[in-house]
């Protein structure tokens, strides 16, 4: 320990601030040195002359208003980086209109330029033709070409396309 | 104003033959002249099937146009010589029977039955050369298709 910290070591024990073991060791240490007895008795003089001349000082404001600053500015600061994050209002609008509304524009584009572009089959719906169906159940759709060289009656009925073995003989 | 009466009888004559010129016509035009249709039983498919005869290559041209199948094959085929105002059947399948019948204005009706039980019946005009098709899905991923045509 060099002197410097035993000096600090005896202010210390002046002031009342060493534990109990620190304070015997350095108690003992007082007896067989001169010159740290010299300085303790200096400390304690002089200690003893300033314990009734401290003059009182009171803090202009509370602890807990000092904390509560604090806390402010910590909050604030929290905020303000939340801020920083989120993207700007203009931005923010753009995002919740403005790209919805580009998207359904893009979407309405795509399937009209798929109608204009869909192939011509020449396809026409029947005109003077009677259909007859006797199960309700079976969806039918019945449509001509446009030239009229073909009429088609599509059902959705699966029928039994397997031929009879007599019959197949026969052919 | 005076009316001749020169010429009666010959008036007469002319508006009963114009008369009888006209009812009989229209019951030539009333009569249906006997037909020949042909009926096919067709399979529409995606897949190449070498074991089985392909339609006829008109037919083939005529639903390629439409439908989405790229083979079709004859799966039967008949041909019915059908008198005026008569109906003529013919068995496509072990299911599948149609009726035909040939009537006036170059009109026929083609009855489709599955199992005795008639699923449809279509009346139109069929004219040489054109087609008329009945058709439905399968349980695969193909058709099938009875084609008729008339011959004459």
């Amino acid at each position: 320990m060099n002197e410097n910290e035993t000096q600090l070591k005896i202010q210390a024990l002046v002031d009342g601030e060493l534990t109990g073991r620190e304070a015997e060791e350095l108690r003992a240490r007082l007896e067989s040195d001169g010159g740290l007895r010299a300085l303790h008795a200096r400390l304690t003089a002089v200690r003893g002359l300033m314990a009734g001349a401290e003059l009182p000082r009171t803090l202009p404001e509370s602890g807990d208003f000092h904390w509560s600053q604090i806390s402010k500015a910590i909050g604030h600061g929290e905020r303000e980086a939340r801020r920083l994050a989120k993207p700007a209002l203009g931005a923010n609008w753009l995002l919740r209109w403005v790209m919805p509304l580009a998207g359904v524009a893009c979407l309405v584009l795509v399937l009209s330029r798929q109608q204009t572009t869909m192939p011509d089959l020449n396809i026409l719906l029947g005109g003077d033709h009677e259909l007859e169906l006797t199960d309700d159940e079976i969806d039918v759709m019945t449509f001509n070409t446009g030239d009229d060289a073909i009429s088609i009656v599509w059902l959705d009925y699966s029928i039994d396309l397997q031929q009879d073995s007599l019959q197949l003989w026969l052919d | 104003m005076s009316v001749s009466r020169d010429n009666p009888p010959m008036n007469r004559f002319t508006v009963f033959v114009a008369l009888l010129l006209f009812v009989s016509s229209g019951y030539v035009t009333a009569q249906a002249d006997p037909i020949t249709v042909q009926a096919w039983l067709v399979l529409g498919s995606s897949k190449e099937q070498k074991d089985k005869m392909e339609v006829p290559a008109d037919i083939k041209k005529k639903l390629a146009r439409v439908f989405k199948w790229m083979h079709y094959y004859q799966l039967s085929s008949r041909q019915l010589n059908i008198a005026d105002a008569t109906t003529e059947s013919a068995k496509l399948s072990r299911a599948a029977t149609i009726k035909v019948t040939n009537k006036k204005s170059g009109k026929v009706a083609v009855s489709l039955f599955s199992k005795g039980k008639m699923l449809v019946q279509k009346t139109q005009s069929l004219k040489p050369g054109h087609h008329m098709v009945l058709a439905g899905n399968t349980k695969t991923d193909s058709a099938w298709f009875i084609v008729l045509s008339k011959s004459k």
